[in-house]
């Protein structure tokens, strides 16, 4: 849970951090050992809590009562041997991206398997199957980035691509795009000729 | 980390070029095989070889691109600009065989820009330089991207190398999201990471103490 | 402690028509600053929606210092405005490095404003704007122009500073759905064409085509 620390670094759009900030307001159900009334927060309601008893709330308040000890997570459904071996099985098969279980599932992953990972059976499997989900996956982004600048295509529809995937090419699919834009415009001739700057 | 104290400006890339970006500047300095088409008086100074007074007519000389493109002129023909070999006809057809076999670095370092700035001067060639460029970066993509992106953790210079200044670029930012995803992944659980952090570290220590 | 809290937000329902809730305008916050942070220009800036999670984060602040320290609610709560706070700021730096960027096209932009439109800055970002650029100059002169022959001791900002590109792609996920949009060719051998947007579809293209779907809130920056 690196969060609030910001990416100084002017060329990056977006850190990963800042994805796993975006993935920490999805819900999840925890048991709480405590009890508390409601709490009226700015972003809605969440409780009341009594203990035993399952809740939703947002995953950075469940990880922040896990490490204080004052609740278990129950794991997302998706988030099981036998579903993630599907999901797996399928992505391979399949030459598009495959519907994925939550638009987080990386970072959903990484944040429960390292702060709760007593509470999700067979860890080090989910961990490795959703490491061999991502890896499918982003060969496929670097295949589609690849046909997408080979074929000169104006668009692309990306459903299911969740925003960490995105992000690991974005800055350089999107640069990479702009020079060969550049380099496209200079056989128009006269379009940058006539505006060329004389200092 | 590499915390930069001002925002750099990227290059043009195309005809125009940025006026503070570090890379046109020094693509600027690109040296270009010139022949004057007039004689250009008290202009001897920059031809280094001869001491006269006036550039003769029918000199042939090298000049940066700045200074060709200032005395260059659309209507009248004063200056001409000859073709760098890596654009005429011979290596264009090599490019379009296959792009990813040549050294760009070598043949530039900057085959796109000095590529795109020819275009300023009227060349009937022009059409097939915007061409060849645009298709020889296009060619290349993969490899640029496929070096960006699975070469994390090891020595990049090899697959640096042959990449002209562009390419280097966008290998850099390749890398950079590569980089700053891995980070995030191994982040907080990255114990093995850190402990070889401080091996190497203590490592180095120990070499530099036997030095 | 309870009651302090509990009545904690529903300020601003009762005296502007569009009522939205707290958690609405989280939301709202959320959109823009993705959009902001994608989009390859700078973005109308959404003053509103700043002062009133401003509001929201004082009078929650405000109540939090009735709580004793060590009080679990509270410090529920205090999360919640850090998070809040993280956003607001994330939001309001992609601002100013955008302007940083582009100043002298901002500046420009925004002295070609008709009167009645609203500015695309805020009040403290056009401060911001022309102190960056008079700097700027200053710096430029004293390190370097002034050493120049005089016709050379001007630099044109609008020239030598890079326009925003909208032409750069983007990516983006469709909240309503839109019909033919269309699509312009890349080269000469291409023809252009339509596509429809479909709701919760994501999208690869041009800043350009889709720039007012993105001030409409039709379509999200991702």
């Amino acid at each position: 849970m690196c969060r609030f620390i910001c990416s100084h670094k002017k060329n990056v759009l977006m850190d990963p951090s800042e994805v796993e900030f975006l993935s920490e307001k999805e819900t999840v159900t925890i048991i709480p050992n405590f009890s508390l009334d409601k709490i009226y927060l700015i972003g809605g309601d969440l409780g009341p809590f009594n203990p035993g008893l399952p809740v939703d709330v947002p995953v950075w308040l469940a990880l922040n009562l896990k490490q204080r000890q004052k609740c278990r997570i129950v794991p997302p459904d998706w988030m099981d041997v036998v579903k993630l071996e599907q999901i797996r099985d399928q992505e391979r098969k399949e030459e598009t991206f495959a519907p994925i279980p939550s638009p987080y599932y990386m970072e959903l992953t990484k944040l429960l398997l390292n702060h709760a990972s007593d509470n999700i059976p067979k860890a080090d499997e989910i961990r490795t199957l959703v490491k061999d989900i991502w890896d499918t996956r982003v060969a496929k982004l670097r295949l589609s980035a690849d046909s997408f600048i080979s074929l000169q295509e104006a668009h692309a529809k990306l459903d299911n691509l969740t925003l960490m995937e995105i992000n690991t090419t974005r800055m350089f699919l999107l640069d990479s795009l702009n020079c060969m834009y550049k380099l496209r415009s200079n056989m128009q001739p006269g379009s940058g000729a006539t505006r060329s700057q004389d200092y | 980390m590499d915390v930069q104290s001002y925002m750099p400006v990227q290059p043009g890339v195309g005809m125009e070029e940025n006026f503070l970006s570090l890379d046109d500047i020094l693509l600027s300095q690109e040296r270009l095989p010139c022949r004057t088409e007039t004689t250009f008086p008290r202009l001897g100074f920059l031809e280094k070889s001869s001491d006269t007074r006036d550039i003769p007519e029918g000199s042939k000389m090298e000049m940066p691109l700045w200074l060709a493109k200032g005395l260059y002129e659309r209507k009248r023909r004063v200056l001409s600009v000859e073709l760098p070999k890596v654009y005429r006809e011979g290596w264009r057809t090599v490019f379009s065989a296959d792009p990813t076999v040549v050294d760009l670095h070598k043949m530039g370092p900057y085959y796109y820009g000095l590529g795109s700035q020819l275009l300023h001067f009227q060349n009937p060639e022009n059409p097939e330089i915007a061409q060849a460029v645009l298709q020889t970066f296009i060619g290349r993509f993969r490899r640029t991207m496929d070096s960006a992106q699975n070469a994390y953790n090891e020595d990049t210079s090899a697959l640096v190398e042959p990449l002209d200044s562009l390419e280097r670029a966008l290998f850099r930012v390749g890398q950079g999201g590569l980089n700053a995803f891995q980070r995030w992944e191994t982040g907080s659980a990255s114990r093995l990471t850190a402990s070889s952090l401080v091996l190497n570290y203590r490592k180095r220590k120990i070499t530099d103490l036997q030095d | 402690m309870s009651d302090a809290l509990s009545e904690a937000s529903d300020l601003s329902a009762d005296d502007s028509q569009d009522v939205m809730t707290p958690a609405e305008l989280i939301a709202k916050l959320e959109e823009a600053w993705l959009n902001e942070k994608f989009s390859p220009e700078l973005l109308e800036n959404k003053s509103e929606i700043v002062e009133c999670v401003m509001e929201q984060l004082t009078h929650m602040e405000e109540n939090l210092q009735r709580v004793r320290k060590g009080d679990v609610k509270a410090s529920i709560h205090r999360m919640e405005i850090d998070r809040i706070r993280f956003v607001l700021s994330s939001y309001l730096r992609s601002r100013l490095q955008k302007v940083e960027k582009y100043f002298p096209h901002i500046l420009e932009k925004e002295k070609s404003r008709a009167d009645g439109d609203p500015s695309f800055l805020s009040p403290e970002e056009f401060a911001f704007a022309k102190e960056y650029l008079a700097n700027t100059e200053t710096y430029l002169k004293a390190v370097a122009l002034r050493h120049m022959p005089p016709n050379l001791q001007t630099v044109d900002m609008l020239k030598a500073v890079p326009e925003p590109c909208l032409d750069s792609f983007v990516f983006l996920r469709v909240k309503e759905r839109q019909e033919n949009i269309l699509v312009e060719p890349e080269t000469d051998e291409q023809r252009e064409y339509v596509v429809d947007l479909e709701e919760g579809s994501q999208h690869l293209m041009r800043y350009r085509t889709i720039a007012p779907l993105v001030v409409s809130g039709a379509v999200q920056l991702i």
